[in-house]
């Protein structure tokens, strides 16, 4: 244990600072940077639908949501009585399905062997690699280069708890907690550097976006509401349900009192 | 270069065409090599919508050698098989087409397009755009519909779609293809009042039984009140509620039909007719005196005016 009130000191060769600190620090910066563009040429846009019949079976699942949401704002009880009964009778009958109503009831196509979810989950695992194999490899430098190098004093005094913290790799009891050793230092700047890439390359998805904004009209319809694996079909019979137990009311409704009154007309 | 957003405003349209020249002698972002780019100044998404809307600007004022500048950029940057630069191609080619045949000869080629890929957006638009300009506004309905049939959450095919089956007085059609865009847009105030004009207009045509033409008019009221609840001082939302409410009151008095329940009591009516003409007189009061106006909101102040003199 440190003792309270003695000052520890260790003389650090300065060339430590020069030839430690600032190599991990301005390569965790520059591999930050290189994981960003790395991630942005990997990344794949959503598929738009390849078929019109592909993209009715997308939509017709947001027009039901946008039925259920907006419904009272817009429509009189009549047009959303007939709405709401097209829509709950042709998803019972499976009209909006892709391959149509026949292809009801068959099995949801195993996502190993669909090439289409097979792309989505090889888009997250790309991602998931660019972050790993980085880190895997800067790590393995810095423990096989700097292995029990303290580097660092810090300014301030801290409690005991922050040893494991600011002390990994370096296996000594006593010494004072202010010392930072290399590996730590790498794992500082692991967490604490995204300020400093959201200043570099701006909010990440600037240039993420640049590609899909030619895409198409409006990037939303490119975004396919089912996930990989999931069944078009159960997703249309649970909207079906929403829907028929929706109560209608309509905004429509004695909106000219209240029109007047907002105005500050008094009504007679 | 910062763009103004309004495009419908042909005045200024043709301001942001005439800067066209100017806009374009600068320097073509990607003219240089890997270096020298990172001295750039960023492209950012917006870059690129401000290319388009200039093109759009340049084809409506008549510019067609800007405009042709853009769409090479734009192709430049994006590729020729990109699905909108596509759609912009197929706009100019329409814009310089002269003659019946060109435009033939450029909606085969989107037929064209189209086996290829059947779900190219920009180019479906572009049909149905061309088949409304040659005139064929049946056929461009039918393709309107298919093209629905695909894409339901398309808040301005259906708006399209609205104005086409009005332009063939099929209102009820309008109406309903109208509130399917209002169901995606559900805050549109212009939609909201587009949707009054049509309900009024459709008793206009004076088809309908006495208790349809109420009911008609008390839903084109209450949308002319629902727009101007979303936007206070909707120059367009006051001048149909005026006209709205003035022809339903007159309806009340003549029918000799007992009124429909549902039908707002005759004393908010007329109280809503005087607080639209008086509001009516107090924007007019009011935005006449400013002086920044483009044509199209002189021209409804006027059409407002107008109404005016003539109630009274």
């Amino acid at each position: 244990m440190a003792v309270a009130g003695m000052e520890q000191t260790i003389n650090r060769d300065p060339a430590l600072f020069y030839w430690i600190l600032f190599p991990i620090t301005i390569v965790m910066i520059l591999t930050g940077i290189l994981r960003h563009y790395a991630s942005i040429l990997m990344s794949t846009p959503p598929k738009p639908p390849s078929t019109p019949s592909e993209s009715r079976e997308r939509l017709a699942l947001l027009r039901g949501i946008h039925l259920r949401n907006h419904a009272s704002s817009t429509l009189s009880p009549s047009s959303f009585e007939s709405r709401r009964t097209h829509l709950v009778t042709a998803y019972k009958s499976g009209t909006f399905l892709k391959d149509g109503p026949e292809s009801r009831g068959k099995a949801a196509p195993n996502p190993m062997t669909d090439p289409a979810a097979m792309e989505g989950m090889m888009g997250m695992m790309k991602g998931n690699m660019a972050m790993m194999i980085p880190q895997t490899l800067i790590m393995g430098w810095i423990n096989a280069f700097f292995a029990g190098y303290v580097i660092l004093k810090l300014p301030f005094p801290l409690t005991i708890r922050f040893k494991s913290m600011l002390q990994s790799g370096v296996m000594t009891r006593d010494l004072d907690v202010r010392w930072v050793s290399s590996l730590s230092w790498y794992f500082l700047c692991l967490f604490g550097l995204q300020p400093v890439f959201a200043f570099i390359l701006g909010n990440d998805n600037a240039a993420n976006q640049m590609s899909q904004q030619m895409a198409q009209m409006n990037p939303a319809a490119n975004a396919n509401p089912f996930g990989p694996g999931q069944d078009p079909d159960k997703m249309f019979l649970a909207e079906a349900e929403n829907l028929e137990v929706m109560e209608h009311y309509s905004i429509l409704d004695g909106v000219e009192e209240r029109l007047l009154r907002s105005q500050g007309v008094v009504l007679e | 270069m910062a763009l103004p957003a309004s495009q419908s405003d042909p005045s200024s349209t043709l301001q942001l065409s005439q800067k066209a020249p100017l806009l374009l002698s600068t320097a073509t972002p990607a003219s240089h090599f890997f270096p020298l780019t990172l001295l750039e100044k960023p492209e950012t998404p917006a870059t690129w919508t401000d290319y388009e809307r200039l093109f759009q600007a340049c084809l409506r004022a008549g510019d067609d050698k800007s405009a042709h500048l853009c769409l090479e950029r734009l192709t430049m940057r994006f590729g020729a098989s990109d699905s909108r630069v596509m759609g912009l191609r197929g706009m100019y080619q329409e814009a310089i087409a002269t003659s019946t045949e060109d435009l033939e000869r450029i909606l085969r080629s989107y037929e064209k397009i189209l086996r290829a890929d059947p779900m190219n957006v920009p180019i479906l638009k572009r049909r149905i755009a061309i088949k409304k300009s040659l005139a064929r506004p049946q056929e461009a309905i039918s393709a309107l519909v298919e093209f629905l049939e695909s894409n339901a959450t398309d808040a301005e095919a259906w708006c399209e779609v609205a104005d086409l089956y009005h332009s063939q007085g099929m209102n009820a059609q309008a109406i309903f293809s109208m509130e399917e865009a209002l169901l995606i847009a559900p805050n549109a105030w212009n939609l909201h009042a587009r949707m009054g004009e049509l309900e009024y207009s459709s008793v206009a045509a004076g088809t309908e039984s006495a208790q349809a033409t109420q009911k008609l008019l008390a839903d084109a009221v209450r949308r002319f009140s629902r727009s101007i609840e979303l936007c206070d001082g909707y120059l367009r939302g006051y001048y149909g509620l005026k006209i709205a409410s003035h022809r339903l009151l007159e309806n009340l008095d003549t029918s000799t039909s007992s009124t429909l329940s549902d039908i707002p009591p005759r004393n908010v009516i007329s109280q809503l007719h005087d607080h639209a003409s008086k509001k009516l007189e107090h924007i007019i009061d009011t935005r006449s005196t400013q002086i920044v106006h483009s044509d199209s909101a002189r021209a409804e102040l006027i059409a407002a005016q107008e109404l005016l003199d003539r109630s009274c």
